[in-house]
């Protein structure tokens, strides 16, 4: 029994890809605010009609926010969350937490970092630089430590965050699975070393020779369970160098009421495959 | 009568005049005056200083500027990528020279709430949160910020939620530019158009104005650096900054 996803056939469908989630799982969500989010996958969450889903990401904002309108999230922990790009709050977002219907354990972004650098470390807590002062370490009853090694220094340390999958949208990934990303990562690499097991949605399946250089692979295939190749599956948000936000797309999506979704939805670019797939 | 100076250039402009040469200065997510503060600072002035930002850019060369403050363009022409855990780590090991962070209610220490309007377990408002500012206000050299509106509500004399503390250096409101002062912020200048009787009146914490005047006008290169990144001022009709 391997300790890892050791298989070299792991290409699937979206929706085959989505199915691995359980109703109850958490999911550690790749990209920052508007781009190179894991968009397709979290609207086929939708479509999958998932229940209770917990969101772990330091800047969240479209995708948590058509989660709670879609009523499939119930939990999250996260630093901010706005859509970002002029479009402000998050509104359904801000709704499902002044109605309680969403959970929030709210984080400080290096804070949620030092929770899934402990996972990754495989240690118990983690220390978190500043945070000294705020009313996030009363409602979180973050405790905090003298140094053992006698500094005098007092350090806050944050419990170990370990999401049951990381979910990252990459700019392309090798027949194994190997991932890379153009530009920043932002958090996905700790994202992929603290969960128990990570998806990718690629924009392309690479025929160049990763190994020619290795340093550019952010996550190798032994980590990944599986992926699947959506073309524009970011949208309406960027994927570097590839596109940009789609702005009009943003503002198509909020619009009020239940058939805006569904006309969103239906525009997804994954959307295509799903009706001839 | 001089030309009038709007609320939108007075934010942008004075944030850039906190930036120093040399030092590393940063803008994030959500920071759309602070992106343009670093990069009119970077047209607009004689010397050079380290600008990072969310997007992993170091020094980067955008081709255009983005409307948000997060997109990858802002690593164009960069020579590496210096991440998300890079900056943060950066600040905490005490060598981020400046950042710059947002804010929705300020105090008199220059104290943060980016949370939430009443109750944080029963909010009016749940605010977006506050990102960096927990652990980077506390452990930056220098934090600066911003308000669009110059208020009793924004600038307040307890915060319903303390986000984020270790104040403030720095605070630019359309009206008014503070200056951290013996762990207050202190009033340094006021808008040319206002007066220290109006900045009174219109903030909800004491503040010292003694070396107060009106904030010096901005010079024909820092005029120019600003209109040429928003040529057709879409950045300044989105912000939509009202002097009141």
């Amino acid at each position: 029994m391997s300790s890892g996803f050791a298989s070299k056939d792991k290409q699937v469908s979206l929706a085959e890809l989505a199915a691995l989630v359980p109703n109850g799982a958490s999911l550690g969500l790749g990209g920052s605010f508007l781009h190179r989010g894991p968009f397709a996958f979290v609207r086929e969450l939708i479509r999958q009609e998932k229940r209770d889903i917990e969101i772990i990401k330091q800047s969240p904002g479209y995708d948590i926010d058509i989660l709670c309108r879609a009523g499939v999230a119930s939990r999250a922990r996260c630093g901010i969350v706005a859509m970002e790009g002029n479009f402000g709050l998050a509104p359904w977002y801000r709704r499902a937490v002044e109605k309680g219907h969403l959970k929030l354990e709210e984080h400080a972004c290096a804070s949620l970092t030092a929770g899934l650098r402990a996972a990754a470390f495989g240690v118990p807590f983690m220390p978190c630089g500043g945070l000294h002062g705020s009313d996030l370490v009363r409602i979180n009853d973050w405790k905090c430590l003298d140094d053992p090694y006698g500094s005098g220094q007092k350090t806050y340390v944050i419990p170990a965050i370990s999401p049951d999958f990381a979910v990252i949208h990459a700019s392309s990934v090798d027949r194994d699975g190997n991932v890379r990303v153009a530009g920043t990562y932002h958090w996905d690499r700790i994202m992929s070393r603290a969960a128990k097991s990570v998806l990718v949605v690629a924009e392309e399946l690479s025929d160049t020779r990763f190994a020619d250089q290795p340093e550019l692979t952010i996550v190798p295939y032994f980590m990944v369970q599986n992926y699947a190749i959506v073309k524009n599956g970011a949208w309406p948000g960027s994927c570097w160098p590839s596109y940009a936000i789609d702005y009009p797309a943003v503002d198509a999506y909020l619009q009020e009421g239940p058939e805006a979704l569904a006309r969103h939805i239906d525009a997804a670019p994954e959307a295509e495959v799903h009706r001839h797939g | 009568m001089a030309e009038q100076w709007s609320g939108f250039s007075y934010i942008v402009t004075n944030l850039a005049r906190f930036i120093r040469p040399d030092e590393i200065t940063f803008s994030g997510v959500n920071s759309t005056p602070p992106m343009l503060a670093c990069l009119l600072a970077k047209r607009a002035y004689d010397w050079d200083f380290v600008y990072i930002n969310v997007a992993g850019g170091v020094d980067p060369s955008p081709s255009s500027i983005p409307i948000s403050s997060s997109d990858p363009l802002l690593a164009e022409g960069s020579a590496s990528i210096f991440a998300n855990e890079d900056f943060y780590d950066l600040c905490t090991r005490g060598r981020m020279d400046l950042t710059f962070l947002g804010a929705a209610q300020l105090d008199g220490a220059g104290c943060a709430n980016n949370s939430c309007i009443g109750e944080w377990a029963h909010p009016k408002v749940r605010l977006p949160g506050g990102g960096g500012g927990a652990v980077m206000l506390p452990t930056a050299r220098r934090a600066c910020t911003w308000r669009t509106e110059h208020s009793k509500r924004t600038l307040v004399a307890k915060l319903d939620f303390v986000t984020s503390w270790g104040g403030m250096h720095g605070v630019v409101t359309p009206i008014a530019v503070f200056v951290k002062r013996d762990g207050k912020l202190a009033l340094q200048s006021w808008h040319p158009e206002s007066s220290l009787d109006e900045v009174r009146e219109r903030t909800g914490f004491t503040f010292d104005a003694s070396d107060a005047g009106p904030t010096a006008p901005p010079t024909s290169r820092e005029r120019e650096a600003l209109e040429s990144l928003d040529p057709h001022g879409q950045f300044e009709r989105d912000a939509a900054v009202r002097l009141r």
